[in-house]
C-alpha cells in the first residue's frame, strides 16, 4: 500500500480510515490481478490454438455457463469469509430447481413468482443450515454434508424417479439464445455482477459487510466487540440459499426443456473451487467477492478450452485441480510475506 | 473452562443410575452406538416378522449386507487415522485415490498379467503415493487439508477417468476375482452361523486390527493423537508433527489403495468412477467417522466407534432396502445417511459442551 501509515493516529475519527486500510483487502488485490491475468493469457492462447474460440457465440456461452457459479459462489464467499463452509449447495440446488419446475409445469405460473418461489426454497435449505450451524455450535462441514443428503434425498423424492419435461420457454430469458441476450450480453451474466457488484459494496462498505469479515479473523474477539457472531452467521447462509435459489433458475435455463435427477450432484465443489481459485481463504478472514467472479470464469475458461482443444473434457477437473493448489499455494505465501514484515 | 471440575471427577459426587447412564450414552460413543443397533436390529426383525418388509430380515440377510461394510469401514478408519491428526484434517479424496486406484490394479492384474499379491500390494502402493501427495501438501507445506484434497479429489478424478478413456477394465482375471467377494462358511463353527463375505476377512478384519494396533499400542498412535488435540504442545514436546501428520494421509491412501481393490472385485471391472460417481466414497466415511465419535477437531476417536458406526449403517441400509420398493430405498438411505449425521454431530456438540467430549 502506498500511503504512509499516520504516527499514532489521535483518537476519535482519524483511526477507522487506519483500521480500514490494514484489515480490509485494497480495492483490487494481488490475487485478482494475477487471476485476470491468468485468464486472458488463457483466451490469447486458446485463440491461437482453437478455432472460434472468442468468437462472440463461444464466449456467451461461457458467461452462460459461468454465471450460476459465480452466483452461488457470492453468497459461499460470505460463508467463507466468517469460517465456514457449504457442501450441500448441490442439494439445495436439485430441491429448488424441481420445486420451481414442477410447479411451473403444473400450475402454469408465470417467470416471476416461479424465480421467487425458487428463491424461498432456497432460503428456508439456508435457513436450515444457518440455524443448525449457528445455534448447533457445530462445524459447518459436518452439517453441511448431512444436510447435502437430506435436500438430495427431498429433491429425489419430488422428482419421483421421473424426469420433468415441459418446462416453458419463459425460463430462457436466463439462458443461452437469443431470448437471453440484450446488445448480445446474457442477462444471467448481466443479473450475477450486478449482485457481486452489490455484495462487493456490502462487504467492503458497511459495518455489517465488515462484520464477516471479523468473524472469520477471530469468531470470538468479535463477539466481543459486540458483533451479533450467530445472528451474522445465520444470515451467511441464508444469503447464500437465496443465491442458490436464483442460480437455480440459471440452471435450469442452461439445459433443454427438460430436467433430470442428475442436476445440481457436484455443483457445490464447482462453486468452492471458484471461491478458493478466486483468493478467499478458506481458514476465514479473507476474500472477495471480485475474485471468486473472476475465479468462476477462469474454471469455465478452462472447461470450455478442454473442450473445444477436442481434449476429454474430464481433463478440466485436472485443471480445475491444479489450479486450486497454485490458488491456495499464492494465499499461503502471501501470508508468510505478510507475518514477516 | 469456568465449570467447577470436582462435579466431574469420578466417585466425587454420587450419580443416580438415570445420569449415569445418560453420561455413559453421551460421552462413551460405543455405548451409544451398540443400543442403535440393537434398536434397529429389533425393529427389523419385527417389522420382517409381522410382514411389513418385502424380503426376511434374517441373520442370513444380516451376514451378507456385511459385504457392504467392507469398503465402508475401511476408509472410515482411514478418515479416522487422518482426522484424528488435527489441524483441520480431513480427506475429500479417497474416493478418488479409490477409482484411480482400482485402474492401476485393473491394469496390473487384468491386462498385464501381474499376479494377485503382486498386483494387490502395487494398489496400496499406489494409494499410498496418492496419499502422499496429499500429506506433503498438508503437513509439508501447510496447506488446508479441506481444500487441498479438495484439489486432489478433482485431479485423482480426472485421471482415473481419462487414463483408459473413460472405459472401465474388465478382463476374464478380474471377473474371476468376483469369486473373492463371495461368501463362505466359517471353519468349525460355520455349520451354525450363517454364511459371511470373504472380504471381511481378507481386508477388513487385518484393517481394523493393524489400524487397532497403530493407535492403541505404538508411539506413533500416541503421537497422532497428541498432535491432533493439541500440535504447538506436541512440537515443544518433542514431536515430529510433520512427520507424523504426513504419515497419516500415507495411511489412509494406502487403506484407499486396498478398497479399490475390493471394489474392482465386487464391481468385476475396475471402473474409472467407482469410488467417485454419485456423492462418492468420502461422503459415507465421513459420516462413519463422525458418526463413530471422532472429533472432526482432532485427537478423539476410536477404531471401535468406527467398526459399530459401520454396522449401524449398514445393517440400517439393508433394513430401508427391504422396506421400500425400488428406487425408494436408495432415496431413503440417503435420508438416513443425512439424519444420522446431522444427529451424530449435534450429539458431538451438546456432549462436548456438558461433558467437555467424548471418547
Amino acid at each position: 500500500m502506498s500511503t504512509t501509515m499516520k504516527p499514532s493516529p489521535p483518537a476519535g475519527e482519524s483511526l477507522t480510515p487506519t483500521i480500514r486500510q490494514r484489515v480490509l483487502p485494497s480495492a483490487v488485490s494481488g490475487q485478482e490481478v494475477v487471476l485476470l491475468g491468468v485468464i486472458i493469457v488463457l483466451w490469447v492462447a486458446l485463440y491461437f490454438s482453437t478455432a472460434g474460440f472468442l468468437s462472440p457465440g463461444s464466449i456467451q456461452s461461457i458467461l452462460v455457463a459461468m454465471a450460476p457459479i459465480a452466483l452461488m459462489g457470492v453468497g459461499m464467499t460470505i460463508i467463507i469469509i466468517t469460517g465456514g463452509i457449504d457442501v450441500s449447495v448441490g442439494g439445495a440446488i436439485m430441491v429448488c430447481s424441481v420445486v420451481t419446475a414442477k410447479t411451473m409445469v403444473d400450475t402454469g405460473i408465470p417467470l416471476v413468482p416461479a424465480v421467487l418461489l425458487s428463491m424461498v426454497v432456497g432460503g428456508l435449505l439456508g435457513l436450515l443450515n444457518g440455524v443448525l450451524i449457528a445455534y448447533g455450535r457445530v462445524h459447518a462441514i459436518i452439517i453441511t454434508f448431512g444436510t447435502a443428503n437430506l435436500f438430495q434425498f427431498i429433491g429425489l423424492r419430488i422428482f419421483d424417479s421421473k424426469t420433468i419435461n415441459g418446462i416453458p420457454s419463459t425460463f430462457d430469458v436466463f439462458g443461452r439464445g437469443v431470448n437471453g441476450r440484450t446488445l448480445g450480453i446474457p442477462h444471467s451474466f448481466v443479473i450475477m455482477v450486478v449482485i457481486a457488484a452489490i455484495a462487493w459494496w456490502y462487504l467492503r462498505h458497511t459495518a455489517g459487510g465488515r462484520h464477516f469479515y471479523a468473524i472469520g479473523g477471530d469468531a470470538q474477539a468479535a463477539r466481543l466487540a459486540g458483533v451479533r457472531v450467530q445472528r451474522r452467521v445465520l444470515l451467511a447462509y441464508v444469503i447464500t440459499g437465496l443465491l442458490v435459489g436464483l442460480g437455480s433458475c440459471f440452471v435450469i435455463a442452461q439445459g433443454t426443456s427438460s430436467l433430470d435427477q442428475s442436476i445440481g450432484i457436484g455443483k457445490e465443489l464447482a462453486v468452492i473451487a471458484a471461491v478458493v481459485i478466486g483468493g478467499t481463504s478458506i481458514m476465514g478472514g479473507r476474500g472477495s467477492v471480485l475474485g471468486t467472479v473472476l475465479g468462476a470464469l477462469l474454471v469455465q475458461t478452462v472447461t470450455s478450452g478442454v473442450t473445444q482443444l477436442r481434449w476429454s473434457s474430464q481433463l478440466s477437473d485436472l485443471f480445475v485441480g491444479i489450479f486450486i493448489i497454485l490458488a491456495v499455494g499464492a494465499d499461503l505465501l502471501r501470508q508468510r510475506t505478510r507475518r514477516s514484515k | 473452562m469456568s465449570t467447577p471440575v470436582v462435579d466431574k471427577a469420578p466417585g466425587a459426587a454420587r450419580e443416580s443410575v438415570g445420569a449415569r447412564l445418560v453420561r455413559a450414552l453421551l460421552t462413551q460413543r460405543i455405548v451409544l452406538l451398540a443400543i442403535l443397533i440393537v434398536v434397529v436390529v429389533l425393529v427389523m426383525f419385527y417389522l420382517s416378522a409381522n410382514d411389513y418388509l418385502t424380503a426376511e430380515y434374517s441373520t442370513d440377510y444380516m451376514a451378507s449386507s456385511l459385504i457392504n461394510a467392507v469398503p465402508l469401514a475401511m476408509l472410515g478408519l482411514a478418515e479416522l487415522v487422518v482426522i484424528l491428526s488435527g489441524r483441520g484434517g480431513i480427506d475429500l479424496s479417497v474416493g478418488a485415490i479409490v477409482s484411480l486406484a482400482g485402474m492401476i490394479f485393473g491394469f496390473a492384474y487384468g491386462e498385464w498379467g501381474w499376479t494377485l499379491w503382486i498386483s494387490v500390494i502395487l494398489a496400496a502402493v499406489v494409494g499410498g503415493l496418492l496419499g502422499a501427495v496429499n500429506g506433503f501438501l498438508v503437513s509439508v507445506v501447510g496447506f488446508p487439508a479441506l481444500i487441498t484434497t479438495l484439489a486432489t479429489y478433482y485431479a485423482y478424478k480426472s485421471i482415473a477417468i481419462v487414463i483408459n478413456n473413460q472405459s472401465p477394465i474388465s478382463t476374464p482375471a478380474i471377473q474371476d476375482l468376483y469369486s473373492t467377494a463371495r461368501s463362505v462358511e466359517l471353519p468349525v463353527i460355520g455349520s451354525y452361523l450363517p454364511n459371511f463375505p470373504l472380504g471381511l476377512f481378507t481386508f477388513l478384519l487385518p484393517t481394523v486390527v493393524v489400524t487397532w494396533l497403530l493407535l492403541a499400542r505404538t508411539t506413533y498412535g500416541r503421537r497422532l493423537y497428541a498432535i491432533g488435540t493439541n500440535d504447538v504442545a506436541a512440537q515443544w514436546s518433542g514431536i515430529n508433527v510433520r512427520d507424523t501428520r504426513f504419515k497419516a494421509y500415507v495411511f489412509a491412501g494406502v487403506v484407499s489403495g486396498l478398497v479399490a481393490v475390493v471394489t474392482v472385485a465386487q464391481f468385476a471391472s475396475a471402473r474409472p468412477d467407482a469410488g467417485t460417481s454419485g456423492n462418492g466414497m468420502a461422503l459415507p466415511a465421513i459420516t462413519i467417522a463422525v458418526l463413530g465419535g471422532v472429533a472432526i477437531t482432532g485427537g478423539i476417536g476410536r477404531v471401535s466407534g468406527i467398526v459399530l458406526a459401520t454396522l449401524l449403517i449398514v445393517w440400517l441400509n439393508a433394513g430401508i432396502l427391504l422396506y421400500f420398493v425400488g428406487n425408494e430405498g436408495a432415496q431413503y438411505q440417503l435420508l438416513a445417511l443425512g439424519a444420522v449425521l446431522v444427529f451424530a454431530a449435534l450429539l458431538n456438540g451438546l456432549t462436548n459442551r456438558r461433558y467437555g467430549g467424548a471418547r
